[in-house]
């Protein structure tokens, strides 16, 4: 076995790959099956409803790595992460809506409908490459990362932490989104890029499409997963706990906090802008709600509610509020808010270290203790 | 190992026994799905159309329902969260199988939709005024396009009985409704002989709030001499303080009126009319108008949901129009089978609100009147003109080239929504 | 000119026509009710009976028949027309001016003024007049109160014929100048007059009215000079003598450079309006979050529960109280708010931060937990839809600064509510016990209680000072913008913006930042439009950030380090 074989066997104790597999063949494997090769008919077949949902969440989960790898590993909250998130979707879809060609609604074979309709006649610059799908692909990564990097390099220079670091993210965001909602900007305006047809000449309508995108999403958390892990498990990670939990401290001992932050910013940028790009073709449309600050906070509260420095925990979270929502809204569309505001609150208040932290408490069985304890700390 | 291979068919079973859940339900109904948000920033318009389905579907029971069968309602919220709305979609047309939805209200949630109900095949009535520049083999339109409310409005206008206007100012909120609007609208100014120099377009944020600004920009623009309208095409929360402004500013709607297409009972229902007396909107319904039918809806309305306050607007007449429509093309199919009740739907007449008939068009927009009021100081309309019978909704606009050129018509030969030729040529 | 003597010529017999159909009219409806008519006047009756026609250029007529009466009546009865309050009753077809109450119509009898008595809504069909009638309507009662016996109504109506200007309103207003003793209105009447004899015959009165108009600071007669520099049809020029055009260039031109100095002075003033609004909305969370540390997400959500007490307040006002003292309604909404937000503020603090104090990204999460839950409560309870909060005559309308500019009275009454609530909140902080208990547990917690302060107690105290402003925040707003559950979500993140920018900790800081963006905004505004205006200050703001991580007015020492 050579050094990187053993590097990476030892990201996971023998229960965590246990763990991962055993996710790993349900998300690969049984889901598929269940839903194209149980015949509709029966009762095991996984309806594709329930494929596009997942496939969603699966999204979802790799934008909630991508913000504890900042969050619950460098103490970095960013309320804005939806930027990098939407500009990987936008970067996607530009590619899609290159893909429509002149089965556009007013079929012109090289704008898409909205520049058209506007009355322009040349593609814009930063519109050339998203035909090939290499480069779509490259941007997705690119652009938030460039973005994180540029964004990341003024704020860790000047020591912008904690809340504020969080408020100017909140600002970056909204103005992103102000600036897509205009159609001067050549994005599509409010009503963003839809109407796609295909993916690199696979059908989106297809069911055997969608299985592929949710196979690759499954595939991608995969990887993303074993790419944090790998983080937090190296002396960056280290470094970045460190940081987390004393950073004035770690900047005595002669360490560089600025890089070690910009690093790790611009990694998970990059990561969101992939969930973007994966988030995309499986809903079918990217405008700038994917900017608005509500949702960028909502981020946040996954991994919160997962459990915040443990990355099983932010896959779960977003699974967790995603699935409430899904569920709730079918189920009880008047009043779910609240069961939702509801769950927030409990999460923050009753379980500090989210579903995971819970978890860990029954099996140590220190569950009661550990509730004692914080009432009692609470009233001191 | 052991242990996960345990876990691993505990999920199994978990995932089966929802699947079954959702499979295994009774077929003795017929369902009808409500696709409106009923939290987040739409809220405010759209609860108010849940509530009238449900209504609908209410009243539609107390006759007997449907074929015999009872009418079900399927409420979700697809919360004004866009790619949430093309979730709901899937789950209502794939988890609860239900036969018809109606729902939406954004021009983007129908774009976020429109795919799921093309692959699904599904059935989608959409009830609010709408830009036009499309037409889906499943969706029929029950609001306005731009040729039933935006061109008539500034006809009207023109008129000498509008004041006529000679120059004018197009503000909207920054979207494609707006937009589309103030582009049709351009170009048939610019038609009439209207000097680019006498247009003024002005677009805001969405939720805008401090209009000092623009209003008195619309001022200055109205001082030149000439008789002046503002057309609006702001959208919902953005109104009640452009209007406040206005009324403070001292704009009254003798000097320089205000005609919108956004603004019906409801938005005024949260604004202190008195000091907009005069200022227009151009819609297909009243609740205003003087019509039996129309009071006797109202008060049933009132009954159902308990309370006499509460306003009966132009979408909400809309999907009046769209689910009677809907019950009588299912009549006449004998089945809800989605394309059996589309063929039905064409040329399908069931009487408006305002006394005349709505008709459906191949082309999917329907044939509706249209309306011009004023708003009066009890928050309703006073109608002041409208048209003599009624107006064949444009899906394609003539005054836009690129889309003058497209025909829209789902039946033989064209079956088509947006082709400048038949599909299937005939001889 | 010429043609329209000869029409001004025509005029009187035309309404000799008028008024003859009016009586032909009179005749009918004697016959057809003569209990009613007969013992009326009948020529008056019958022009008000002519009021409902069929058509609007029908009921245009009527009404320049109707003020040809010279008859001190129709004032109310147009007055009546053009509000919507004429009615015909459907049984007989007869025109009352109608009052409504509730739902049942009280009827006067428009000739004599008697109460005829009251019928259900539906027994009455409104007479629909349009704005061109209004239009119209306005300019007539225009000429009517031309010579009232009260300076502001004379004012009022002066400026009401100089907007809707007919054939005959030279005349007129020359003869109300002659007899006009006020010297205000006689200075408005000038100015109409001048503007009508800008276009005169005489080259000697045109003249004399540019030079009357030309140190005058209004866009309207800046747009009156520039038509007659206009090319005319016949290829000259609408103002043919050469001199005068050039007379008329200069006056524009020194009218333009006044008003582009106003224009400036409105951008301030609009800045320093919108600024205050910013102010109010981030008072409440300079403390909760600048000086206790605590991100309260559902801060926005303390602003409309303010707003929906404003609306309570207002329907008590309505329902139990008589209708004079209804425009105080604002003042007493004012304790009302404070007490229901900081209410609310106690309960949140209560029940879930003073958990997670030292933890405020925690807070964060949770809050938004609350402020949902406070969204949907409220949208369960009031409905989704907007509630309408009604302007008091008191704050309703705008002062003039002259060259156009004017700043609507709410929004004046805003700029100064905003320095009261941040004064007295500072004075607060400054000299009360209360506000040295809260410095001392803000600034060392563990020596306060150390010293015997309940530092719980004070928490929760000030959060809610800080919910309870909030509140009152919210009366402000429900001034200019909607009561809709969605209110607060729509003044966060700005308000976020504020204090961060202003410096947390400052109150000083927040005054400044607020002004500043206010002012920065409303100047970029015209140049960028209003979105990319926003975009443009948020960069701005990111940008500052870097240069001064702690914002504005930074607060020195350890507490900064918190």
């Amino acid at each position: 076995m050579g050094p990187i074989s053993t590097r990476l066997l030892a990201l996971e104790s023998r229960r965590g790959w246990a763990t991962v597999m055993v996710f790993a063949v349900l998300a690969l494997v049984v889901v598929p099956v269940l839903n194209l090769a149980v015949p509709p008919g029966s009762a095991f077949h996984l309806p594709t409803f329930w494929v596009a949902t997942l496939g969603k969440y699966l999204a979802f989960a790799i934008l909630a790595l991508s913000l504890d790898l900042i969050w619950g590993y460098a103490g970095i909250l960013s309320l804005g992460h939806g930027a990098f998130f939407g500009l990987g979707g936008y970067a996607m879809g530009m590619y899609m809506m290159r893909q429509i060609g002149e089965r556009g609604v007013y079929g012109n074979p090289e704008l898409p409908d909205f520049m058209v309709f506007l009355n322009w006649d040349t593609l814009p610059w930063y519109w050339f490459g998203f035909d090939q799908f290499w480069f779509a692909a490259l941007m997705v990564l690119a652009v938030p990362g460039l973005l994180a990097f540029v964004f990341g390099w003024f704020a860790f220079r000047s020591r912008i932490t904690g809340v504020y670091f969080s408020i100017i993210s909140q600002a970056m965001v909204f103005a992103f989104m102000l600036a897509f909602f205009r159609n001067e900007m050549g994005f599509g305006g409010n009503n963003g890029l839809t109407d796609f047809k295909d993916i690199l000449g696979f059908d989106l309508s297809r069911d055997t499409t969608k299985v592929g995108l949710y196979i690759a999403t499954a595939a991608s958390l995969l990887l993303v997963y074993f790419v944090c892990r790998a983080v937090v498990t190296s002396k960056m990670g280290r470094l970045l706990i460190a940081v987390r939990d004393a950073e004035s401290r770690v900047r005595f001992l002669g360490y560089s906090v600025t890089n070690a932050k910009l690093f790790v910013f611009t990694l998970s940028a990059m990561l969101a802008g992939l969930a973007g790009a994966l988030y995309v073709p499986q809903v079918g449309i990217i405008n700038p709600g994917e900017f608005a600050p509500a949702k960028s906070i909502e981020i946040a509260i996954w991994v919160a509610v997962g459990g915040r420095g443990t990355l099983f925990g932010a896959i779960l979270g977003a699974f967790a509020v995603n699935g409430a929502r899904t569920y709730f809204t079918g189920a009880a569309p008047e009043i779910w808010l609240f069961f939702l505001g509801a769950l927030f609150i409990l999460v923050t208040l009753a379980m500090p270290r989210g579903i995971v932290g819970v978890y860990q408490s029954i099996r140590s069985g220190q569950f009661k203790d550990a509730i004692g304890r914080r009432l009692q700390r609470v009233d001191a | 190992m052991f242990k996960s291979l345990k876990i691993l068919a505990a999920a199994g079973a978990l995932a089966g026994s929802l699947t079954m859940a959702t499979t295994a339900q009774a077929a003795d109904t017929i369902k009808v799905g409500i696709l409106h948000s009923l939290s987040g920033t739409m809220a405010i318009s759209e609860t108010a159309l849940k509530d009238v389905m449900l209504f609908l579907i209410d009243e539609q029971n107390k006759k007997g329902g449907l074929l015999g069968k009872q009418i079900e309602p399927v409420v979700v919220d697809p919360a004004s969260d866009w790619p949430l709305f093309a979730e709901k979609a899937r789950e209502l047309i794939e988890q609860h199988k239900v036969d018809v939805v109606f729902g939406n209200w954004t021009s983007v949630s129908r774009k976020s939709v429109l795919p799921v109900f093309e692959e699904l095949n599904g059935m989608l009535f959409y009830p609010v005024q709408y830009e036009g520049e499309e037409s889906s083999r499943n969706i029929f339109y029950t609001g306005a396009a731009p040729n039933q409310q935006a061109i008539p409005a500034v006809e009207y206008l023109m008129s000498e009985d509008g004041g006529e206007a000679k120059r004018w100012v197009l503000a909207g909120t920054d979207y494609v409704y707006p937009r589309t609007t103030n582009k049709i609208l351009e170009a048939f100014l610019k038609a009439k002989g209207v000097p680019a120099s006498d247009i003024m377009i002005n677009y805001t944020p969405f939720g805008h709030s401090d209009w000092q600004t623009i209003v008195s920009d619309i001022k200055k623009f109205a001082a030149a001499g000439k008789k002046t309208a503002v057309v609006s095409t702001i959208n919902g929360d953005a109104n009640v303080p452009f209007y406040k402004e206005l009324a403070n500013q001292g704009i009254k709607a003798e000097d320089i009126p205000v005609v919108a297409f956004s603004v019906g009972e409801e938005e005024l229902a949260g604004i202190d009319t008195g000091p907009l007396v005069g200022h227009l909107a151009a819609w297909n319904y009243f609740m205003s108008v003087d019509d039996d039918t129309n009071s006797d809806v109202i008060s049933k309305w009132h009954a159902f949901i308990g309370d006499d306050a509460r306003v009966f607007n132009d979408p909400m007449e809309a999907h009046y129009i769209g689910f009677n429509m809907w019950v009588q093309a299912v009549e006449q199919a004998g089945t809800t089978n989605i394309d059996a009740v589309r063929q039905a739907m064409y040329g399908q007449e069931v009487k408006n609100l305002t006394g005349g008939p709505a008709v459906m068009n191949v082309n999917h927009p329907l044939s509706k009147p249209v309306l011009i009021g004023e708003i009066q100081d009890d928050g309703q309309f006073a109608t002041v003109w409208e048209t003599d019978g009624v107006v064949v909704g444009d899906a394609w606009s003539d005054f836009i080239p690129e889309s003058a050129k497209l025909t829209a018509d789902w039946t033989y030969p064209w079956v088509c929504g947006n082709c400048e030729k038949p599909k299937h040529l005939t001889n | 000119m010429a043609s329209s003597r000869t029409r001004g010529a025509l005029r009187p017999d035309c309404r000799a026509v008028l008024v003859g159909l009016g009586l032909l009219m009179t005749a009918l409806l004697l016959a057809l009710a003569p209990a009613h008519a007969q013992s009326l006047d009948d020529t008056f009756a019958a022009a008000v009976q002519a009021l409902d026609a069929r058509k609007f250029s029908g009921k245009a007529e009527a009404v320049e028949a109707l003020g040809a009466l010279d008859d001190d009546r129709a004032i109310s009865v147009l007055e009546a027309f053009a509000d919507g309050r004429l009615y015909r009753r459907k049984a007989d077809k007869l025109v009352f001016i109608g009052t409504r109450d509730d739902k049942t119509y009280i009827l006067t009898n428009p000739v004599d003024g008697t109460e005829i008595g009251t019928v259900a809504s539906r027994a009455v069909k409104r007479i629909v007049a349009n704005n061109k009638l209004r239009g119209q309507i306005r300019g007539v009662l225009g000429q009517l109160a031309l010579f009232s016996a009260d300076p502001d109504t004379r004012r009022a109506a002066a400026e009401n014929v100089i907007a809707s200007p007919s054939d005959d309103s030279l005349p007129l207003l020359k003869r109300a100048r002659d007899r006009e003793t006020d010297a205000g209105v006689r200075a408005t009447l000038e100015t109409g007059i001048a503007m009508l004899e800008l276009a005169s015959d005489d080259r000697d009165l045109r003249l004399a009215a540019v030079a009357a108009l030309a140190d005058r600071s209004d866009p309207a007669i800046k747009s009156a000079l520039e038509q007659r520099l206009l090319a005319n049809d016949e290829g000259g020029f609408v103002e043919p003598d050469a001199e005068i055009r050039a007379t008329v260039q200069a006056a524009v031109e020194d009218i333009e450079d006044r008003l582009a100095l106003f224009g400036l002075a409105e951008n301030l003033i609009f800045g320093l309006s919108l600024g205050s609004v910013l102010l109010l909305a981030a008072i409440g969370l300079a403390i909760t979050f600048g000086v206790m540390g605590v991100i309260n997400m559902a801060y926005g959500e303390m602003i409309m529960l303010g707003a929906y007490t404003t609306f309570l307040v207002q329907e008590i006002f309505r329902s139990s109280l008589p209708p004079e003292v209804f425009g105080w309604y604002v003042a007493a909404a004012i304790p009302a708010a404070f007490l229901v937000a900081a209410g609310f503020g106690v309960l949140i603090e209560r029940g879930c931060i003073r958990f997670l104090y030292g933890r405020p990204l925690e807070t964060l999460l949770a809050t938004w937990g609350v402020s949902l839950i406070l969204q949907q409560l409220v949208r369960s309870l009031f409905g989704a839809n907007n509630r309408e909060v009604a302007n008091p005559d008191w704050i309703s309308g705008a002062v003039s600064l002259g060259g156009g500019v004017s700043i609507t009275l709410n929004r004046v009454y805003i700029i100064i509510f905003s320095l009261v609530v941040v004064v007295a909140l500072a004075a607060f902080i400054r000299h009360s016990r209360f506000g040295l208990q809260m410095r001392a547990v803000t600034q060392n917690r563990g020596m306060a209680s150390a010293m015997g302060i309940r530092t719980g107690r004070v928490d929760a105290l000030t959060f809610a000072l800080g919910s309870g402003i909030a509140g009152v925040a919210g009366v402000a707003l429900s001034q200019i913008s909607n009561v809709s559950p969605n209110l607060g979500q729509n003044f966060i993140v700005d308000s976020f913006m504020v204090v961060v920018f202003g410096g947390v900790g400052s109150l000083w800081g927040t005054i400044v930042g607020a002004f500043s963006l206010g002012i920065v905004n409303k100047f970029l505004e015209p140049v960028s439009g209003a979105i990319l205006g926003k975009v443009v200050v948020l960069v701005i703001i990111i940008l500052f950030i870097q240069k001064r991580p702690r914002g504005l007015f930074a607060l020195k020492g350890r507490a900064a380090e918190a």
